[in-house]
């Protein structure tokens, strides 16, 4: 019998080491790659104000394209957003930036309408329009994504940006896992920037 | 001991130890380490690099450790679906006639099937908390029915084992309130767990203390139910161990083991909603629930014996 109680404690106690190692091992396994700095770009939100990436510095940014009349994954993509939006009211270092891939209908009208039809009543959530050629040229060489057949052929990511105004990853907008892992990601950064 | 017993004792065992790496898995935050199921990111071996990953996942779900800690959780319990397969095997070969130890059985083995089915849904459902919890519970009824069922088979080869024993023949209500209020426990205690959840998903960055502060009226209810679960292990302790004259040394091990590890559980479950909520702890807190439930199960089924005994 006390061989067993032995045994027992023993193998316990190299489980309980075991599981404090893969804890351990989970914890430190996330980490988030730094892709590249986003480029300078002026472009006008909601309220008619000038928006440049200077705007992205000491914030942690999450950031998509899409459009008002898209009836494809924008809705989602902007109900996920809203998602973040809400959640993260009480943390002034998280912004969040939808730029339109169609201004031609995306006047910047139409975006303050959209922006308070989705709860937006502060400045943490800016919604930026352009000429077409600069929010193509900031999507393909700024951040990489596709950006040929504007405004159908949009991508369906969610950019996360660091307080230094780098791009540390992508995120799949209208997926409820990856949207998780964004949310994990944004805690990562902002307690790291206020260490 | 027959091959039945072996592999019955053996499904135990490793049942126990799959609770564990299931609890771990959550506790490590690896439960959509696989975002699809059966395989993990399109592979039956989950990936080494992002490079190998499919096209249809999204790159930034890529957690190697992650997903290997969740994929240990499906293989192992894939070799246990297998030896409870192989217990029920031997079952229809020895204790076919059985009833108690035949229903016992299968129900486990079809509750292994439904618990494969729910780890589906689970990923499906990106961690839905009531089928977590589903999955838990049901992983906790196959540990007891496969205790059940071995401890059918040892009496049925000790069948003078509590043939001595005089415990009180009126214990059926105390012992069904006592599983009743052990598996409520349960419940409200991965309610607690999602509670802390939902908080933490509307204050992303708040510090795990003032957490605690928030967690609403369900650590209260854990508690007291955790004090009456104490009382009523207490009165059992009282009245298979203390009061009779003769008590078998299996009843005095599993009364007494469970008295302890109630004691172990109040610790450790205090230090963590007054405390600090610390992973290692809540991992051991939930599988000595399951032990727990597992002892009581042995205890029933031991004063069960001595009634039919005595007969």
């Amino acid at each position: 019998m006390n061989k067993n109680i032995i045994f027992i404690i023993v193998l316990i106690f190299f489980l309980g080491l075991g599981a404090s190692w893969v804890i351990n091992k989970a914890n430190s396994s996330h980490q988030l790659p730094t892709i590249k700095l986003v480029p300078e770009f002026a472009f006008i939100n909601q309220d008619g104000d000038p928006f440049t990436e200077k705007r992205l510095l000491d914030k942690i940014t999450v950031l998509d394209f899409m459009f008002t009349n898209c009836p494809g994954p924008c809705p989602m993509m902007t109900h996920n957003m809203a998602g973040l939006y809400n959640d993260f009211a009480g943390v002034s270092e998280v912004q969040f930036i939808s730029v339109t891939v169609d201004p031609d209908n995306d006047s910047q009208e139409t975006l303050k309408n959209y922006a308070s039809l989705n709860g937006v009543n502060d400045q943490r959530w800016n919604f930026l329009f352009s000429g077409i050629d600069s929010i193509k040229k900031l999507k393909r060489d700024g951040f990489m994504l596709f950006a040929d057949d504007l405004p159908r052929g949009h991508a369906i990511k969610f950019v996360l940006i660091d307080a230094g105004g780098n791009i540390r990853q992508y995120y799949d907008g209208t997926d409820k896992a990856s949207m998780k892992i964004l949310r994990k990601d944004i805690t990562l950064l902002v307690k790291k920037m206020r260490t | 001991m027959n091959l039945f017993r072996f592999f019955a004792y053996l499904s135990t065992g490793m049942t126990y130890l799959l609770i564990f790496i299931g609890g771990l898995v959550r506790v490590s935050g690896a439960g959509m380490g696989c975002p699809d199921w059966p395989k993990c990111f399109g592979r039956w071996i989950p990936p080494t690099n992002v490079g190998q990953l499919p096209d249809y996942i999204d790159p930034s779900k890529f957690n190697i450790v992650l997903a290997w800690i969740e994929y240990s959780n499906r293989l192992f319990g894939a070799l246990v679906g297998v030896t409870i397969t192989l217990t029920m095997v031997f079952m229809f070969k020895d204790y076919r006639n059985e009833i108690r130890i035949r229903n016992a059985v299968i129900l486990a083995f079809l509750l292994t099937l439904v618990e494969g089915w729910l780890g589906a849904v689970l990923v499906k459902t990106v961690l839905n908390p009531v089928t977590i919890t589903l999955h838990l519970l049901f992983a906790l009824i196959i540990v007891m029915l496969l205790i059940y069922a071995s401890q059918e088979a040892y009496h049925l080869e000790n069948p003078h084992s509590e043939k001595k024993s005089d415990y009180p023949p009126y214990l059926g209500k105390v012992f069904a309130i006592l599983a009743g209020v052990l598996l409520i426990e349960v419940i409200l205690g991965t309610e607690i767990r999602g509670g802390l959840e939902m908080i933490r998903k509307e204050n992303p960055v708040i510090e795990s203390t003032f957490l605690l502060k928030m967690l609403g009226p369900f650590k209260y209810l854990h508690t007291i139910l955790g004090i009456l679960i104490t009382f009523i292990s207490g009165y059992l302790w009282f009245y298979l161990v203390k009061k009779p004259r003769f008590s078998s040394s299996l009843m005095i091990q599993t009364s007494s083991t469970i008295l302890l590890l109630i004691l172990v559980q109040i610790i450790s479950g205090e230090i963590l909603v007054f405390l600090k909520v610390i992973p290692l702890i809540q991992l051991f807190h939930l599988w000595i629930a399951s032990w727990i439930l597992g002892l009581v199960s042995i205890q029933y089924s031991l004063w069960k014996k001595s009634q039919v005994t005595n007969e």
